[in-house]
């Protein structure tokens, strides 16, 4: 084929062009996983919260430590509008946090006095859910099986402490991807464990809850509803699916700007070492222009031929751009799962998007390059040395 | 077409070049010229003369400043690109001094370009092509490369990229320019059989005498102007 010919023709400068898109690609392609992983995870999120108001005490999103007791539900249950309150305790599964892309892992456990109102079913690869007479037992989510060594009948360590796994949890893409589930009366001991001395003495642990979910009665907006309780308990958080939804897309538009930020510098430099790429070749060929021209070429077949050598270092270097982001995101979420913490998730759509851009930019670079060689006197063009 | 015998009619051709505020180079000052269907017109003169300038306009490669240019009896140097581009693929054949082939690709794929360019499909292109090269004496060298072949040998090539669109008319500037005396020699010899056995209208700009002498009728060129070959010598 002539493109691949022309293109090659000098092979350092096409390679280093190539390369300068493969990077530009590589880095949209890593980004935009991570976006579109956090995107699903959101969109869970979203899901998780449908519904239903979430109670806690300071903290944000209802992952907070605070206390709340559990002797507050008959009071909240009274409100109208409330149809169930049911506890719940989400913790760290590591006390000592560190700072993380995505979810960290957590543990989780409910009362259970809700299940047969969740909306957000969970579905079992192996095993079965917890029952409220559970002692001692867990079920594993999908990306924690690895970390924790899960397997149906055998044990786990959470917090020095050994659950016996029943269950493992089907990928949801989510939240509980990242979680261990154990009974609520384990959870309030970790907790209890968890709390400095001083509050220790003054409560008692069968109290313990981090936060309450609350289930509306049929008809009743738990927007409104979440509005309600927190005026009537001024010192909660009462988080309904709207105000998620909104805590959460300020969290991703973070993301989304990153990936923008992203794609604009690889359109930039990508773009730019592509004009020069094909500045130079059209330059290095004046004189082949003018011999085309003599011969009769329309400007058409000019910008054509010039066009399509530009969309073709577009196409190679999107593709191996791709390929290496690929590479990259498959090692990462590798290494990821071993410590519990996958954190890209490579679509198709970002896949073939990332290659319709790369030649898209290949064509768009190359437009004022082949139209100028086009336009070119054909004279002068043959003139030249 | 009907114009009176006449294939390429050039009427009062100015072109002026401008280099700088200043310096203004006045290439063509109404030179004027009629060659006839299956003629062979050498064009001599002295160089700057304008030579190259007054072919360029002739075979729509530039348009002059003033002037008429008329090409199978029409008129052609006020056309739109498009249209120029038209005229060159299919009513003309070039030949350069310094052969003008593309080094990348193979004497072929260099003659069948030319067929592309005029609209034939890439099967028809190659395989007239190869005829055109066969009837240069270079069936054998398809698929040489330029650097593969010898000044006359590449010369040949572009003459059968000249001829593959069965043009009237071949506009050479200084063909034999960059070729020895045999060589030359050998070139001459091909375009005046082709000439005889095609038709094919010559015009031939050259510095050589022998040249200038095999063909039918020679015209000069000085200071811009086309004089009759009497006029031309000195004195
Ligand atoms: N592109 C240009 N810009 C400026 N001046 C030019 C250009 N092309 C030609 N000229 C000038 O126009 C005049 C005529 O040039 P032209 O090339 O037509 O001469 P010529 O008769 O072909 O000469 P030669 O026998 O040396 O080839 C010369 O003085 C030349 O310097
Ligand atoms: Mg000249």
């Amino acid at each position: 084929m002539k493109t691949v010919k022309n293109v090659f023709r000098r092979k350092l400068r096409a390679f280093l062009t190539i390369f300068g898109i493969t990077i530009g690609i590589f880095a949209l392609v890593v980004m935009g996983s991570l976006a579109e992983k956090i995107t699903l995870l959101v969109n869970g999120g979203t899901r998780f919260y449908a519904d239903k108001v979430t109670v806690s005490q300071g903290g944000s999103a209802g992952f907070s430590v605070n206390p709340i007791s559990v002797d507050r539900i008959p009071a909240i249950q009274a409100i109208p509008g409330v149809r169930l309150a049911s506890a719940g305790i989400t913790l760290p599964l590591d006390k000592e946090q560190s700072a993380s892309f995505g979810v960290p892992a957590m543990i989780s456990a409910s009362d259970l006095r809700g299940r047969n109102l969740e909306s957000f079913k969970l579905t079992y690869s192996q095993g079965r859910e917890l029952s409220p007479d559970d002692q001692g037992k867990a079920v594993v989510g999908a990306d924690l099986v690895q970390k924790l060594n899960a397997r149906v009948g055998g044990f786990i360590k959470v917090r020095g402490r050994s659950f016996q796994v029943v269950g493992i949890l089907e990928k949801t893409l989510t939240i509980p991807d990242d979680a261990v589930i154990i009974p609520f009366r384990d959870a309030q001991n970790i907790f209890f464990n968890d709390l400095p001395e001083l509050v220790q003495k003054n409560i008692n642990p069968d109290m313990l809850a981090t936060g309450l979910t609350i289930y509306p009665k049929p008809g009743v907006n738990p927007d409104k509803l979440a509005e309600e309780i927190g005026k009537k308990y001024p010192q909660y958080d009462a988080i309904g699916p709207a105000k998620f939804q909104q805590q959460v897309t300020n969290s991703t538009h973070i993301f989304t700007t990153i990936v923008f930020g992203v794609a604009l510098i690889s359109l930039l430099v990508g773009g730019l070492s592509v004009i020069n790429t094909m500045t130079m070749s059209v330059y290095e060929r004046t004189r082949e222009v003018g011999i085309r021209k003599s011969l009769g070429a329309s400007d058409g077949r000019i910008i054509r031929q010039f066009l399509g050598e530009s969309a073709f270092i577009g196409a190679v270097g999107g593709i191996t751009g791709l390929a290496l982001g690929w590479l990259f995101v498959l090692v990462a979420n590798k290494a990821g799962e071993a410590s519990g913490t996958v954190i890209f998730l490579l679509t198709t759509r970002l896949a073939i998007g990332s290659i319709a851009f790369a030649i898209v930019l290949g064509v768009f670079s190359g437009l004022y390059p082949s139209w100028h060689a086009a336009r070119l006197n054909p004279v002068q063009a043959l003139r030249y040395e | 077409m009907n114009d009176g015998g006449v294939i390429l009619r050039v009427r009062a051709l100015y072109k002026t070049y401008e280099l700088g505020k200043e310096n203004l180079v006045r290439a063509l000052r109404g030179a004027s010229l009629e060659v006839a269907w299956s003629e062979m017109l050498a064009i001599i003169g002295p160089s700057g003369s304008g030579k190259s300038t007054a072919m360029h306009i002739m075979g729509c490669l530039d348009t002059p400043d003033q002037g008429e240019v008329w090409l199978e009896g029409r008129r052609v140097d006020k056309l739109k690109r498009r249209e120029l581009n038209h005229v060159r693929s299919r009513q003309i054949g070039f030949i350069f001094q310094g052969f003008n082939l593309i080094p990348t690709f193979t004497a072929a794929e260099n003659v069948a370009l030319a067929c592309e360019y005029a609209g034939m499909p890439r099967r028809k292109a190659k395989a007239a092509a190869a005829r055109a090269l066969t009837g240069v004496d270079l069936g054998d060298r398809l698929s040489h490369h330029p650097s593969e072949l010898s000044g006359g040998q590449q010369q040949r090539v572009a003459i059968a990229r000249a001829l593959v669109n069965e043009p009237a008319i071949i506009l050479g500037d200084e063909p034999t320019g960059d070729l020895d005396t045999i060589n030359s020699r050998e070139i001459m010899q091909m375009m005046r059989d082709i000439n005889k056995s095609t038709g094919t209208t010559f015009v031939l700009v050259t510095h050589n005498p022998e040249v200038a002498a095999t063909c039918d009728r020679t015209v000069c060129m000085r200071d811009g102007v086309v004089l009759a070959d009497e006029e031309c010598r000195p004195g």
